[in-house]
């Protein structure tokens, strides 16, 4: 099945525009890493602070409030701009174990950042002054190792071997 | 002794062969130049927007600088210093690399205007002008950094 995907995406015109313009690929790979640089960087303010060793002067509420919502909006297009680049290249990542790795991390971390947020704004109603509960500061070590994991697998794409007998 | 000596000498040390002939320590220190180099923009994406007036209103721009660009300047150092290593791979192809020199001359810009902001502009804050000259070095930041990482991009196709 993914096989025949591959196939039939490599036949669209999307993947002949992409492959023929040699400016496409470094320049979606250009706007990849910008949202990179928004979601890992609101994950990087956002689990510091919840440490208590970045902005304390600001509220744990506060900073979530700032950064997730461009956190959010950074990984819808992150999904686009991937879903570009493997369009521009059928057979390279979508046949690699670790692109689904990252895809999976992708999605785990996306959870705990979202989770963070549900679980600050809880225990904010209870007590809004309180020093974060350590659930909240666990996930926020969690979520941190997670986004990073998500950045070495997405550079290790390029340098592993695909699937045996997969397309090339 | 020209340059282009001193690449190649580098080229030869035992550091420069490991960087170039291991099948991990590239892609791994890339992998920490990405995580490092993303820190840096997305910190000092902050501090711009706050220039420019587009976010975090409610705290004073020498605020929200004080506590983000911390962040840049520790980020910045390891996206220095894996860059450095990466660098070494294959130095003379990267110092011939037009893409590379470019990002090289944006980092001096970016670094030009950050001193004639802190120098020029800031003490003037008070006045209306000192604000359009803030918003002006808010915006060109965005504009070399987006393109720093543009051109860091067209290197690693073009070596």
């Amino acid at each position: 099945m993914l096989n025949a995907f591959a196939a039939w995406l490599s036949r669209t015109p999307l993947t002949a525009f992409l492959g023929n313009a040699a400016w496409a690929v470094p320049a979606i790979q250009t706007l990849h890493i910008l949202c990179v640089a928004v979601v890992f960087g609101g994950a990087v303010f956002i689990n510091l602070r919840i440490l208590g060793l970045f902005d304390t002067g600001q509220s744990v509420q506060a900073v979530l409030r700032r950064f997730l919502p461009p956190l959010v909006g950074g990984v819808a297009v992150l999904a686009l701009t991937g879903a570009l680049l493997i369009a521009s290249e059928p057979n390279r990542a979508l046949f690699r174990t670790l692109f689904w790795a990252k895809m999976g991390l992708v999605v785990i971390a996306l959870a705990a950042s979202l989770g963070e947020g549900r679980l600050a704004f809880r225990g904010a109603q209870d007590a809004p002054e309180s020093p974060p509960h350590f659930i909240l500061k666990a996930l926020a070590v969690t979520s941190l190792g997670l986004w990073i994991a998500v950045i070495f697998a997405g550079r290790w794409i390029g340098y592993v071997s695909g699937w045996p007998g997969s397309p090339t | 002794m020209t340059l282009n000596d001193v690449f190649a000498r580098l080229q030869a040390t035992p550091i420069s062969e490991a960087v170039a002939e291991s099948a991990w320590i590239f892609p791994t220190v890339e992998s920490l130049h990405v995580a490092a180099i993303t820190l840096v923009v997305g910190s000092i994406l902050v501090v711009d927007l706050r220039l420019v007036g587009l976010s975090s209103a409610t705290r004073p721009s020498s605020e929200v600088e004080a506590r983000f660009l911390k962040i840049t300047w520790a980020a910045f150092a390891a996206a220095a210093l894996t860059g450095a290593t990466l660098f070494l791979a294959k130095p003379i192809a990267y110092a011939q690399n037009p893409f590379f020199l470019g990002k090289l001359a944006l980092l001096l810009l970016a670094a030009g205007n950050m001193a004639a902001f802190h120098v020029i502009v800031q003490p003037r804050l008070g006045l209306r002008a000192g604000r359009a000259a803030a918003r002006v070095c808010g915006f060109l930041s965005l504009v070399i950094w987006v393109g720093v990482v543009a051109l860091g991009r067209w290197t690693g196709f073009t070596l």
